[in-house]
């Protein structure tokens, strides 16, 4: 961190906070607020801008956080291969990292719900990549999965940071963000991300980064269900939405742009196809916003193909993730045509290679 | 002293911004020295953020820093809270 050498701050007094009245608060959709910005707010455009020529040095870090950010956790000794190591932290709703121990592999349920909805989603999708995809935790190798929760004070968020995840207990619009364990298992998507393709935060390799989250995260709730594809919602944070939102989730893969449509909230902002796809500098360029695209497309494959949703549609999403082939800057194109290979080398010139080839077609990215 | 919080990304990418103006408040030395803190330990450009974190632009008196979780300073996680929390 370094000092900021343009701010105007120079006097302070310091006493003890009071309650105080803003002039103006309010919670506006993205799209709005880029109008907004670019009539009010000249500030706002250069941040932007320097993100994306920050993006190349970022890149270079990412690498250096992959390697680096092995967590310093190690597998316990004397602990069995295909097996989870859960430890799960409560960070008593401060912002300090971990937290205090509450649960550890084996341990019988607490009386915290919270803690034992994130012990069992650590579970399940522990068990999806071990039994659909035969692979040991999200690095391959049985890495301890690790969760804090309760995490900071009226805290609506959760999030990986590079190590582990967290949860936020939640504020006016967001409950509780164990609740859904497609929110539990996107996050630990973003580790499984992390030590594979490891896609750029920002733009549409991020967008790719965060599809590649959702389309897990539906996948284990699909898995805990046991549903099939035409029976699961394809819905991302079902559940998570207080009473005062107007809306069903966060995203929805199967129609995006239709999760919410609140007074306070706005619109669902997701497109669907490339030729909504949403220019912005913020949220990273938009990364949960063009995700819609890459979800959309494996819903289609995935409804087009039927049955349970992991066992091609995400083995051809799975395979093309840790193949080594894609670039951590990759365009959804570069995906696309990446899933493509993968469908032939995993399954031929059959039904999931026309599934696939349609599927992209129809949300508009090219596949030649 | 006009304090502006916006909040980015986040799980579900929705942002929220919230202003404090300081003039004619008894208060404004107390926010003065908060600002000065949490501006004192910002960038001058976005750090890098992590998937799904929140990120920040704290703007006073038109002059932007930011910061981002998990790795923000005890300043600057109460000067985010209170500014978004007053008029939530
Ligand atoms: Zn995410």
């Amino acid at each position: 961190m370094v000092a900021s050498s343009d701010s105007h701050v120079t006097q302070c007094h310091i006493a003890a906070m009071k309650a105080t009245h803003p002039v103006f608060c309010t919670i506006v959709p993205p799209h709005v607020l880029d109008k907004l910005a670019q009539a009010d707010d000249p500030d706002l455009a250069g941040p932007a801008r320097r993100t994306l020529e920050a993006d190349a040095a970022q890149r270079t870090h990412r690498r250096l956080t992959t390697v680096l950010g092995a967590p310093a956790a190690t597998v316990p000794q004397g602990a069995a291969a295909g097996k989870p190591h859960r430890t799960v932290y409560d960070a008593q709703h401060g912002q300090r990292l971990p937290g205090v121990k509450v649960r550890g592999e084996g341990d019988e349920p607490g009386r915290d719900a919270t803690v034992n909805r994130a012990y069992a989603g650590l579970g399940a999708t522990f068990e999806l990549l071990l039994k659909g995809f035969e692979r040991d935790s999200i690095d391959g190798t049985g890495l301890p999965l690790v969760a804090s929760v309760h995490y900071g004070e009226n805290y609506g968020n959760a999030f990986w940071d590079g190590r582990q995840m967290v949860f936020g207990d939640g504020d006016e619009i967001f409950r509780d963000f164990t609740i859904p364990v497609d929110v539990i298992a996107h996050e630990l998507a973003h580790g499984l991300t992390q030590y594979t393709a490891n896609f750029t935060y920002f733009g549409q390799p991020g967008a790719l980064n965060e599809s590649v989250s959702d389309v897990f995260g539906s996948l284990v709730k699909q898995y805990v269900n046991d549903e099939t594809a035409d029976r699961a919602d394809w819905l991302i944070g079902a559940g998570l939405l207080t009473e005062r939102v107007t809306g069903v989730a966060l995203r929805s893969m199967k129609a995006p742009g239709t999760a919410y449509d609140d007074d306070v909230l706005g619109k669902d902002p997701q497109p669907a196809k490339m030729e909504d796809y949403v220019r912005t500098g913020r949220d990273n360029g938009g990364v949960h916003i063009n995700s819609g695209i890459p979800n959309h497309a494996f819903y289609l494959l995935a409804t087009d193909l039927g049955g349970r949703a992991w066992e091609r549609a995400g083995q051809i999403w799975y395979d093309t993730l840790t193949g080594g082939s894609l670039e951590v800057d990759a365009s959804f194109a570069d995906f696309a045509r990446a899933t493509v290979a993968a469908a032939r080398a995993r399954f031929g010139d059959g039904e999931e290679l026309e599934a696939l080839l349609k599927a992209w077609s129809l949300v508009g990215v090219p596949t030649g | 002293m006009r304090i502006g919080v916006r909040r980015t990304g986040g799980f579900a990418g929705i942002e929220r911004y919230a202003e404090v103006d300081t003039s004619e408040r008894p208060d404004a030395g107390e926010w003065h020295a908060l600002v000065e803190e949490a501006v004192a330990a910002g960038r001058g450009t976005p750090p890098v953020g992590v998937p799904d974190g929140f990120s920040y632009q704290i703007t006073v008196d038109g002059e932007t820093v930011y910061c981002a979780d998990p790795r923000l300073t005890e300043a600057q996680s109460r000067l985010i809270s209170q500014v978004l929390k007053e008029g939530a």
